[in-house]
Order: structure tokens, then C-alpha cells, then sequence
């Protein structure tokens, strides 16, 4: 939180040419040396702050200086609190591999956990043709075991206050956070020559505060290594003129924080939960409800933009008769309840979409894994946002690196976005271990391509997967894709050992 | 031991040889020839020197391309982690220390002697972990507190210190003096820390020890046995050892398995090869035997007085380190305990007390 003083700079900096660069100052602004910084870390979501707690935690690494810079308020993230029936509609779902991440550098502890939920069994069913998956670890573990995580939701906040804390805890020592400020421009040094060292292939950023009425002058800093966690639209990317491909989906996703009803058979045992994902090939795009503490869940739903806006124009009741439909009608009903008219404000009391739902439910069959009904809808919790496919063309360049979103964007409904963030931050973190412990520069292209050797093709073939599932799911009809992909679904359910590969697989990354 | 203590050749003699350190050159042999022919060549004048002129050059040549990671020393970037792993590995065997310093016993106190640096690929890494807070921890367990990298090339020299300034962290090494590239030879490094500036180079043998750890990485087989003495060669580097220090390097056997491995497939045209055509001469290879019977002769030579010969006593227990070391292409160097004799292998040596 504090800026950096000359004095932890002092050791970087040679004895003879301490003295100069202040001296020079007064002459020109522009030619000072600016402050120098092992690994700065463009972006404080989950991955740029997992980056950072992760060199913080490991002892090769914790004594490098580091930086990070966020637009956001990091002090209110750090202070983030909601009451205990509240729940943010930012949330994920961390792998197995992604908690163990989180525990070796010791931020799991620091996360609220009675605001995280474990999940032990998902249900995956196709609302065209009802072929159902069933993801649980069942087959790998014995009856006597506990049960197994298949996943663990937590609210992004949550964790990012966690990451946070452990940051803190590790001290101010080599360490500033430049929090409620942005990157301004980002250029190559130059060569301070004869005083100095030669930093004209060192990436130089010009931070200064979001604030625009804020005097405060922009700080110069230089980067051994420049980690670009800086999100879609990547300003280090740009910088490092990466060119990235990819399209967009032309579908929204519809998050909201709902209340769900006790479930109609108590879950054995009693502390198993599951989490439901159905695929609407006629809606565009699948629903999942992921259970969150106290009979709460988190909705993703991600569907065409015209039905999105049509779903957050509807009054909270119509809006969940619609969550509990798409859960259980046929594709028919479904597709003619989108279409009904929008129940005015005027009329909240509009029952239509209820009705409709009671009568049609009455002449479907259901299946028998489906959630509970849900009953409410947090307040101000129903958002949407596009959804898009991204992969940057190379993870590296001299002294840049991206993690994340900046790397790639994939689709959400195998909820695997954040995991691969971790994934990459948790590679870069051994990766820039390793460089330190054998003399080498963490921003040299040698050191940094061991990252984006392990990294590349583990996220291509994610991104890869998810992208085919939401093409095959989105063929509406009972055509041969619909007939394939539940031929599919039924072989890999009964086969236990292509189950298990394949949740293995999904576990690992 | 009788007969290799033998001596048949004068001293003076032996020391004029000076080793050289060859890398790969990424570009066609071709180009590479033709720009050789046009260097002018800026070689010191050193006062034991019998350099061969075309090696000298041919290395001047590479000078641009030497830390281009994808260039041709690539193979030779990629190796440089495991000779940090190796050298750890040594140290963790012992070192000059009699009894590591119960207050501190990670603080980085080793002296570090580099002969044949080349453009710098180890000097470099090794000074990177020089802490610079003196009394502090040493961030690695080479623990490195200087580091002197001597090449005979004024080009290669040149081109080390222009890298070197890039690096804010070696840049202050290279102000401080903790780190050293000097554009001289072993001979003359020795003869600089006698007490006498005169002292011929025959009376070498009574300059002070002063380092802790010599480094020799891919010296070795760019000698030529028929025209120099790799024997006085590494004598002299066991002379600048203190008591209970280590001469570490790493070369290639000249085996069947090696001429395959490096003549047939690693010289092969792209995209087989990783090395270019006409690097390695494979009569100059050297054998883990023939490396331990000159280091025994050179440890008893350098036990060696003005007025006493050290006995063979300071042979017979000497600590001897040899591994092998291979390149798998997608995987990158690996240590194979075993695979000395196909092809690269590190060795050690470790100076009695």
C-alpha cells in the first residue's frame, strides 16, 4: 500500500550512480532512471494477486521486489464484507488443483469458508434428447472414503480478499501495491549510460493515479518482468504487440445469487451437494445452478442476447418461473415461454409466467435429478455479460508474460476460466523459481518459454473442448448431432474409467 | 602413478596453452567461413599466448549471435541450469571451509573463477546470484561472492561486458569488482597474484591460491592434445584452487556412442541437428579416464613447491565427481548418471587440504 522509498531501492542500485539519479532529476524529468522491479504485475483479479502471493509464499522468491497495479480500490477489496445470507453473482468454481494451489502458498486459510461450498456430484443432462451424465468420484473411491470434491464454489471476492491477506501478511518488505491507479503508457527504457545500466530492452510503465484530479505525478517503473493479468483487453499485450484470435458467441451469460427450497429427499449424506447443468439446445446455450452455503446457488445461464435481455426485463417471479422451467419443460414449452409478453411493471402481481409454468409441469415428465425449486432472487443480482472465445497468439515475449484472461477467455460452462488463470500463476510462480535458483533472468525468453511450453497446449485443449460442447449443445432438434452427442453422453457415463479420465483431465487444469 | 609423474617437457612450455571455448555457429558454415575471412582480429598480445589464430576468430565471428536464445548457442543456454545443479551438488560435498560459520552458513563467501568464459552464458548466470547485500543469505546454493570470467577473445570479452550492462543486478556486480571480465589468460591471472610482477611464468607454482571454485565448461575439447598439454593446462587451474576447493567442468567422450550422438545426428542438416556442421572435432573429445589420470598428475604437480614436490599421496584421495549429461530435444538437458561415455559428462575434481 505504501509507495516505495529510495531506500529499498538503494541495494538495486550501484553506490556510485545512487546519488546521480536524483541529481539528474532536475535537469529532466523524462531522463530520470525509474524505479526498478523484478516482476511487475499488471491486473489485482485472482491471477495477478495469485501470482503475487505465490512468489510472497515461496522462499526463492520471496526476496525478489515486486509490484502490482490495479484501477480498482484494493483497501475496500481487502475490507469486502456482505452479510451471511448475501452472496455476490460473481462467482466460481476452483478444481481440486486449483484449492491445493491455493493451500501450498497458504491463502486458503484466509478465505472465509463459510461462504465457500463444496460440491461432491454434477448432474449434466441434455434438455433435448434427456441423456444424462452423472460427474461424481463414485467410481474412483471406495465406499469408506470421504466423500470426494468435485468442486469449490466461492465468490471472487472471497478469494481475492484471501489472496490479499496473505499478500499483507507476508510484509511491505520488496513488495508496493499502486492500488486506484492505472498504467498510462508503457515503453522501452533507455540506456543510462556511462552512469547506469542499460535498460532500453526493459519494459518502462508510467503509473499514475485513477483519480483524474489527483497532482500526484506519474511513477516510472521498470520491469525485469512485466506479467500482463490485465484481463480481455489486455493494455500489456498491446504493449508487447501479441496479436490474439478468437470470436464471440453471440450468447449472454445470466448470472443471479438465488434461494432454493429444501430439496424434496435430503441429500445422503447429509453434507453432499450437487451442482445441475442442463443443456437448452433451443435456448442457445446451457443453464447451471452451483450450490452455494445455506441452500443458496449461483445461476449461469447462458443463452442468445435477445433472450438474456428479454430474462433481465422480467419481474423477480416471472424471472424465476422461467429458472425452475428451464430446468424441467421440454424444449417446445421453453421456447414458447421466451415468447410470452413481458408482464408490466404496472402489474407486478402478473402471474402468467407462474401459471404457465404449474399447468405445463403438470404434462412433463421429470427427470429425477433436477435442483429444488428456486424461490428468491438476491436483489441487484441478476447481470449478464457477452460471452467469447480468446487465445493469445504466444503467452511470451523479452520480458513480458501474459496469465489469465490477457492469455485466453473460454467459454463458461465448464466453469474452468479461473482455473486456468490459477494454472498458468501457479506455472509462471515454479517457473520463475526456477530461474532465480539457477541464475538466470526471470525475463529472459529462456527462463519464461518453460512457461509457456507447460502452458500452451493445456489451455488450447480446454478452451478447445469447451468450444466443441457448446457447438454440439447448440444444435437445436433431434437430428444426427442430437442422436451423436447423446450416444456420447451414455457411453462415457457407462464407461467408469473414460469418466474418470476425463474428470481427471477437467481436474487437472 | 610412476609414470605419470614423468616429466618430459619444460614447464615454460606447457603454459602457453591457452584453451578456447567453441560454440555452435547457428548460420549456414558457409556464411559463417566467409565472415571469418573478413574479421580483423583485435587479439591481446598475451605474454605465454600460442592462441590459434582461426579459432580466435572463428569465435570473434559468433560474438552478435551469442545470447540470441534461439541462436546458435542455444544448446549451450539451455545447458548452463544444470551446471549450476552441478556445482551445487559439489559444494554440498564440501568446500573450503574447514567449518561452515555456525552464525551464517549460507552466506555467499565462494570465490568463483571462470576460465574460457566465451561471451559470458555461465559468468553472467553466477554473478546474478551474487547478493548484493554482502552479509546477507546467498540466494542459491553456489553461494558465489565473486566471480573473475577470463577469455583469451577481446571481442568475446567485449561483447560479455555490452551484455552484461543489461542486467541493472550484473551491471552492479561489474562497478563493485565483484565481477570481473578480464581479457587474459589463466597464466596471467595466476602470475598477477604472486607477490613479484616479474616472477617468470616457470615460478608460477608459488603464487597464492585465491579461489574457491574454477569453472572449465566446454574448454576441454577444443584442445588439441598434439599441439598443446591439456595436462599443464589443468595444473594450473588446480594452482589457483585454495586448499579443499573444486575445478569443475564439463566436455564430451570420444566414444562410438558420442561420434553418433554429436558427429552423425547432432551435426546433421535442420531440422535433425542442433549444432551446425564442422563444430566439434571428435579427435579432440576427451574420456572421463583421461581426465582423472591429468587431474591426479596436475593435483601433485600443483602440490609442488620452489623447493618440494608434493607426493602421491595428494592423488590417491582425491574426490572425483563425473556424470553424464544428455539433450533430448523437447526436454531439454538431463543429468544420466551412467552416460559419461555417449557423449557431454560434467566432472570435479576437489583440492586436498
Amino acid at each position: 500500500m505504501r509507495s516505495i522509498s529510495r531506500a529499498v531501492l538503494r541495494p538495486y542500485v550501484c553506490p556510485s550512480c545512487r546519488h546521480f539519479g536524483a541529481g539528474r532529476r532536475r535537469f529532466s524529468s523524462k531522463l530520470a532512471s525509474p524505479e526498478l522491479y523484478d516482476v511487475v504485475c499488471v491486473g489485482g483479479g485472482p491471477a495477478g494477486l495469485g501470482l503475487l502471493a505465490a512468489l510472497r509464499a515461496n522462499s526463492v522468491t520471496s526476496k525478489l521486489k515486486v509490484a502490482l497495479v490495479e484501477t480498482q480500490d484494493l483497501r475496500k477489496a481487502q475490507s469486502w464484507n456482505l452479510e451471511p445470507t448475501q452472496f455476490s453473482n460473481r462467482v466460481s468454481s476452483l478444481t481440486p488443483s486449483s484449492v491445493s494451489f491455493l493451500r501450498s502458498i497458504g491463502a486458503y486459510n484466509h478465505l472465509d469458508v463459510t461462504r465457500v461450498q463444496d460440491y461432491h456430484d454434477m448432474q449434466v443432462w441434455d434438455g433435448q434428447t434427456g441423456s444424462r451424465i452423472s460427474f461424481d468420484w463414485s467410481m474412483e473411491t471406495s465406499p469408506f472414503e470421504d466423500m470426494r470434491t468435485v468442486a469449490t464454489m466461492t465468490e471472487n471476492a472471497n478469494l481475492v480478499r484471501a489472496l490479499l491477506r496473505r499478500i499483507t501478511e507476508s510484509g511491505d518488505e520488496n513488495l508496493t501495491l499502486f492500488s486506484n491507479s492505472t498504467v498510462a503508457s508503457i515503453n522501452n527504457g533507455s540506456d543510462l549510460q556511462p552512469e547506469g545500466p542499460d535498460l532500453s530492452a526493459w519494459p518502462v510503465l508510467s503509473v499514475k493515479p485513477t483519480d483524474p484530479a489527483s497532482t500526484t505525478p506519474p511513477k516510472q517503473i521498470a520491469a525485469r518482468l512485466l506479467v500482463g493479468a490485465d484481463g480481455i483487453n489486455s493494455p500489456v499485450r498491446s504493449f508487447a504487440d501479441i496479436p490474439t484470435h478468437g470470436w464471440d458467441y453471440g450468447r449472454h451469460g445470466i448470472v443471479a445469487t438465488l434461494a432454493l427450497d429444501n430439496p424434496a429427499t435430503p441429500p445422503f449424506p447429509a453434507s453432499m451437494r450437487t451442482a445441475y447443468q442442463r443443456f437448452l439446445p433451443a435456448l442457445g446455450g446451457p443453464i447451471a445452478l452451483l450450490p452455494l452455503p445455506n441452500n443458496h446457488a449461483t445461476l449461469v445461464w447462458s443463452t442468445t442476447p435477445e433472450h438474456a435481455a428479454y430474462l433481465k426485463s422480467l419481474p423477480t417471479k416471472s424471472f424465476l418461473a422461467m429458472v425452475n422451467a428451464a430446468f424441467r419443460l421440454d424444449m417446445t414449452d421453453l421456447t414458447y415461454m421466451m415468447g410470452m409478453d413481458t408482464p408490466s411493471t404496472t402489474t407486478p402481481s402478473d402471474s402468467s409466467h407462474e401459471d404457465e409454468l404449474t399447468w405445463r409441469i403438470k404434462h412433463t415428465p421429470i427427470p429425477a435429478h433436477i435442483p429444488p425449486p428456486a424461490l428468491a432472487v438476491q436483489e441487484g443480482t441478476v447481470a449478464s455479460f457477452p460471452l467469447r472465445f480468446r487465445h493469445a497468439a504466444q503467452y511470451i515475449t523479452p520480458r513480458v508474460a501474459l496469465v489469465g484472461d490477457a492469455a485466453h477467455v473460454i467459454h463458461p460452462l465448464a466453469g474452468q476460466g479461473l482455473n486456468l488463470g490459477l494454472a498458468d500463476v501457479a506455472c509462471l510462480a515454479r517457473t520463475i523459481q526456477y530461474a532465480v535458483s539457477h541464475g538466470m533472468d526471470v525475463g529472459d525468453l529462456l527462463s519464461l518459454e518453460r512457461y509457456s511450453s507447460e502452458r500452451y497446449l493445456p489451455n488450447a485443449k480446454i478452451g478447445g473442448a469447451c468450444d466443441l460442447l457448446h457447438k454440439m449443445y447448440t444444435v437445436p432438434g433431434s437430428g444426427p448431432v442430437a442422436w451423436a452427442r447423446s450416444l456420447g453422453l451414455e457411453t462415457i457415463q457407462r464407461l467408469p474409467f473414460v469418466k474418470g479420465f476425463l474428470m481427471k483431465n477437467a481436474e487437472g487444469y | 602413478m610412476a609414470s605419470l609423474r614423468a616429466r618430459t617437457t619444460p614447464l615454460r612450455a606447457l603454459c602457453s596453452l591457452q584453451p578456447l571455448k567453441r560454440t555452435t555457429p547457428l548460420k549456414p558454415t558457409l556464411t559463417t567461413r566467409s565472415n571469418i575471412q573478413s574479421v580483423t582480429l583485435p587479439t591481446r598480445n598475451h605474454s605465454t599466448s600460442s592462441v590459434s589464430a582461426d579459432e580466435l576468430s572463428h569465435f570473434s565471428a559468433l560474438a552478435s549471435s551469442w545470447w540470441d536464445p534461439m541462436g546458435p548457442s542455444r544448446i549451450l543456454h539451455l545447458m548452463n541450469p544444470l551446471r549450476h545443479e552441478f556445482i551445487a551438488s559439489c559444494l554440498a560435498e564440501g568446500s573450503t571451509e574447514t567449518t561452515p560459520s555456525p552464525s551464517n552458513p549460507n552466506s555467499a563467501t565462494f570465490n568463483y573463477l571462470d576460465v574460457g568464459c566465451g561471451g559470458g552464458i555461465f559468468a553472467e548466470s553466477l554473478a546474478r546470484t551474487i547478493p548484493l547485500d554482502a552479509n546477507g543469505p546467498a540466494p542459491t546454493p553456489t553461494r558465489a561472492a565473486s566471480m573473475t570470467a577470463i577469455d583469451p577473445s577481446t571481442n568475446l570479452i567485449q561483447m560479455a561486458r555490452e551484455h552484461a550492462r543489461m542486467d541493472p543486478t550484473v551491471d552492479a556486480h561489474l562497478r563493485s569488482g565483484k565481477f570481473k571480465y578480464l581479457n587474459t589468460t589463466l597464466e596471467d591471472v595466476l602470475a598477477s597474484t604472486s607477490p613479484s610482477t616479474t616472477t617468470p611464468a616457470s615460478t608460477i607454482t608459488t603464487a597464492t591460491p585465491q579461489f574457491d571454485i574454477v569453472t572449465l565448461f566446454e574448454v576441454l575439447e577444443h584442445i588439441d592434445p598434439k599441439t598443446s598439454s591439456p595436462l599443464t593446462f589443468l595444473t594450473n587451474c588446480l594452482r589457483a584452487l585454495k586448499p579443499g576447493g573444486w575445478l569443475i567442468g564439463s566436455t564430451i567422450s570420444r566414444t562410438l556412442p558420442s561420434f553418433i550422438l554429436n558427429q552423425v545426428i547432432a551435426e546433421a542438416p535442420w531440422p535433425i541437428g542442433v549444432v551446425p556442421r564442422g563444430t566439434h572435432e571428435w579427435s579432440k573429445f576427451v574420456n572421463p579416464p583421461e581426465v582423472k589420470g591429468w587431474l591426479q598428475e596436475g593435483l601433485m604437480r600443483a602440490a609442488d613447491t620452489g623447493v618440494s614436490r608434493g607426493g602421491a599421496s595428494v592423488a590417491e584421495d582425491m574426490s572425483w565427481k563425473c556424470v553424464g549429461a544428455i539433450y533430448v530435444p523437447g526436454l531439454g538437458w538431463k543429468m544420466v548418471p551412467g552416460s559419461e561415455d555417449w557423449g557431454n559428462y560434467f566432472w570435479a575434481v576437489r583440492k586436498g587440504f
